[in-house]
């Protein structure tokens, strides 16, 4: 363990001592103290504090801290390996679950450690909710995916007990069903099959289904990763204007190899380049008209590498 | 692949429209000299050639929406596309500057006006575009603020000259002592009388002049702005 912090605060104080040259005069430490101190609209949701992910020997996440505001739409771009899903799973801390993986550093929800001991993880993961690349209904009717989560948590009492006790509460099954795919955006299309396997979905249909189940134990942050890079041009843009719309409720941070959706959908994006660094984050008009960040710039428009 | 393809048509795109400039420049250049020396050859050439950079004009702002549309640029590169197709619309306008001054050449009659050094005048807005050109060519954003500051200059001597013409006018009608506005026949020019109908155009023309010379190098202006939005991302000299 030793071994690999001084590993990191050589990297540091390299990245410290050897500012990386730039056009624009600034290095890379440089810009990040700029964004450090960037004013975001809204109060904070999340926030990270000097995150370090390890796998292993692999320093897969760097020194990572930025605040994200509520109720809008954070996006996380950057190459393959670069760390954005790593620390989008910091999040409501599903890398918990990978046995190598070591995390240090702090990720607060509304100003609460969520890395610390005592946290609820099941409490944390209805409140942090995360939607996958590939959609992955239960293997069941589409109502039951809907009302799976909130009976199993006991939000609903619906079982076969509840209901010999006179707790049944079908009517607001009902309601809860009907007003989760409508935010998702699939009443419209499911409303006539409820009882149907949600696997006879659509692709497309299944992710907003997936993002209903989601909405069913009532989130504060919605987790995306990759959502909709296995969709049509079509259920794309119905994700897409699905996003815009939750972000006025929740918290929604996406993680994207599309850059043009990063662009379209978010209000902020973050860029992690190679080695796990968060090279800038800022406004996503500023970071696609002029990053300040010569690598950055390199990446957006193509000439990395 | 498709990056080095993109690559290739940014640089073109630099290419045309600097190529583009330097013909516009060509034209305006040939306006100004039909000015000069009252040569109506050359003045009807810059009126033919219009069409051509209209065409051009189309052409490159084609160029332009295909880059958007085909390679959605972001960063350095949207600002240059960006730039480039507003730059167009400059440089379009300049060549239709240069017909109007070449058609005033062809009109010229300045019997009755004051002495005006509008080639001193033309030199400079000719060297301001010129320079605005090579700044976008070159990616020069000291240049480009430079020629901004010697816009104000060239205002300034707009403003004296077209100053000068009313002045001037006014001086000879209260010298003339004639209150009526009649046409009394004690004009300077040796005796010769004043035609009001004459004079009037002279002087329309005169103050057209003036004011597109003016209008040609605040496109001029026009274009280090833009240059300067895409070098530095800095708004500043646009308004």
């Amino acid at each position: 363990m030793s071994e690999i912090e001084q590993t990191q605060t050589q990297t540091t104080e390299q990245a410290t001592d050897q500012p990386l040259e730039t056009t624009t005069g600034e290095s890379d430490e440089e810009v990040r103290e700029e964004w450090r101190q960037y004013d975001f609209r809204g109060s904070t949701k999340l926030a990270a504090g000097d995150l370090n992910v390890h796998y292993g020997d692999d320093h897969a996440l760097k020194d990572v801290s930025m605040e994200i505001p509520e109720q809008s739409v954070t996006a996380l771009i950057g190459p393959s390996g670069c760390g954005k899903s790593t620390f989008l799973r910091c999040l409501n801390r599903m890398n918990d679950r990978i046995s190598s993986a070591r995390i240090e550093g702090s990720v607060t929800l509304d100003g609460m450690e969520i890395y610390q001991d005592g946290v609820n993880l099941v409490e944390l993961r209805k409140r942090v909710g995360m939607v996958f690349q590939s959609p992955n209904p239960f293997p069941k009717s589409i109502r039951e995916n809907i009302a799976y989560g909130p009976e199993k948590h006991g939000d609903l009492e619906t079982g076969l007990l509840a209901r010999l006790l006179g707790r049944s509460d079908e009517a607001a099954r009902e309601e809860l069903v009907e007003r989760c795919l409508r935010d998702a955006a699939l009443w419209n299309e499911v409303h006539d099959r409820l009882d149907d396997n949600a696997l006879g979905l659509s692709g497309g249909q299944q992710q907003r289904l997936c993002i209903a189940r989601c909405l069913s134990v009532d989130p504060d942050v919605i987790l995306m990763d990759e959502p909709a890079s296995a969709l049509d041009p079509i259920a794309t843009a119905k994700i897409e204007d699905l996003i815009d719309d939750l972000s006025e409720e929740y918290t929604v941070v996406i993680v994207t190899h599309n850059m043009q959706q990063a662009a379209r959908i978010s209000d902020q994006t973050a860029v992690f380049l190679t080695g796990g660094e968060l090279v800038e984050y800022g406004d996503t008009d500023q970071i696609f008209e002029d990053p300040e960040s010569d690598r950055v710039e390199d990446y957006i428009t193509g000439k990395f590498g | 692949m498709a990056r080095r393809d993109f690559q290739e048509s940014l640089d073109a795109l630099r290419s045309d429209v600097t190529e583009m400039g330097h013909l516009v420049l060509a034209r305006l250049d040939d306006a100004l000299h039909a000015l000069d020396a009252g040569d109506v050859d050359a003045a009807e050439a810059v009126i033919d050639g219009d069409a051509e950079i209209n065409q051009l004009y189309l052409d490159l702002e084609s160029a332009c929406i295909d880059l958007f549309a085909l390679q959605q640029p972001v960063a350095s590169d949207l600002r240059f596309v960006a730039a480039s197709f507003k730059i167009l619309t400059d440089l379009e306008r300049i060549g239709d500057l240069a017909t109007n001054l070449a058609g005033y050449a062809l009109a010229a009659d300045s019997r009755y006006l004051p002495e005006l050094d509008l080639t001193h005048i033309g030199a400079r807005v000719h060297d301001l575009v010129a320079d605005a050109i090579e700044a976008y060519a070159d990616n020069d954003a000291a240049a480009c603020r430079e020629i901004d500051a010697r816009d104000d200059e060239i205002d300034a001597l707009c403003h004296a000259a077209s100053e000068r013409v009313v002045r001037d006018l006014i001086e000879r009608r209260a010298a003339s002592g004639d209150s009526n506005g009649n046409d009394d026949g004690n004009g300077d020019e040796a005796g010769d009388p004043w035609d009001v109908e004459a004079v009037l155009d002279d002087v329309s023309r005169v103050l057209l002049t003036v004011r597109d010379l003016e209008r040609v190098a605040d496109h001029g202006v026009n274009i280090a702005a833009r240059t300067l939005y895409a070098v530095d991302s800095d708004s500043e000299l646009i308004y």
